[in-house]
């Protein structure tokens, strides 16, 4: 029943990792836009690359999770598992996001103090 | 081994769970917006955009714990268990969801304070007459 498990769990974090990723790409783009002093290609671009830099993280990190998982025997096992590697997978997610938005905090902070006293 | 009741507290489990979040999230960032307006001096964009990622910050990090917690160590037996362990767990999730959700209002407050302070500080001085 591995096979199962690790298809719902693919399907799942994919999902979410889409979801999340876009949600960020799109209301990210107003800080970065901000922080490069209204450039807007470059902040298109640096944009995009975050956004891929990001799938690929996430993604790959989602898929070297299954080299850890155990064996499943019963249905309710299967449920778990599922559920338990989901929330690893968004616990991560969040910590990783608090810590950007802490960033993007520190530096716009940091920016202000200099070029606007 | 004896069939348990297991499968069935997690699927009473998951879904209360959901939807309890996405209502107290739901809520809490539909009101959220008039703190952000204020914060950010009524610039809308930034404020959406900031409104948006607090929320979906909080979706995952609720959601992740309360999947983290989901699992029931033993088999469980009867139904009356069955209906304690599922409100305790429910219970403790309610009230870490209330945790939650009055810390980031204490956040909102805070930098709303900030702000005015600011505005305030660079605000120009009035006129002197004479």
């Amino acid at each position: 029943m591995n096979t199962l498990a690790y298809i719902i769990y693919l399907l799942i974090t994919y999902l979410i990792t889409v979801r999340v990723g876009f949600v960020f790409y799109r209301n990210g783009r107003i800080f970065i836009l901000d922080l490069l002093k209204n450039d807007v290609s470059l902040t298109d671009a640096i944009n995009r690359i975050l956004l891929v830099g990001y799938y690929l993280v996430n993604l790959g990190y989602a898929a070297l999770m299954i080299s850890t998982w155990d064996e499943i025997i019963s249905w309710t096992g299967l449920l778990f598992s599922v559920v338990f590697m989901t929330s690893k997978i968004l616990l991560t997610l969040a910590v990783m996001h608090y810590c950007n938005m802490l960033v993007i905090y520190l530096i716009s902070k940091r920016n202000k103090s200099i070029f606007h006293p | 081994m004896e069939p348990t009741l297991n499968f069935i507290a997690y699927l009473i489990y998951l879904p209360v769970v959901i939807i309890l979040t996405w209502y107290v999230a739901h809520t809490l960032f539909k009101n959220s917006k008039v703190f952000m307006l204020d914060i950010f001096h009524g610039k809308t964009d930034i404020a959406t955009a900031t409104n948006k990622l607090f929320e979906t910050g909080f979706y995952l990090l609720n959601l992740g714990f309360a999947f983290w917690i989901m699992e029931i160590s033993y088999g469980i037996g009867s139904n009356r268990s069955m209906l304690e362990v599922l409100s305790a767990k429910i219970g403790g999730f309610c009230i870490y969801l209330g945790i939650m959700l009055f810390f980031n209002l204490y956040l909102f407050f805070r930098g709303r304070r900030i702000a005015k302070a600011k505005s305030l500080a660079l605000a120009p001085l009035p006129k002197v007459e004479g």
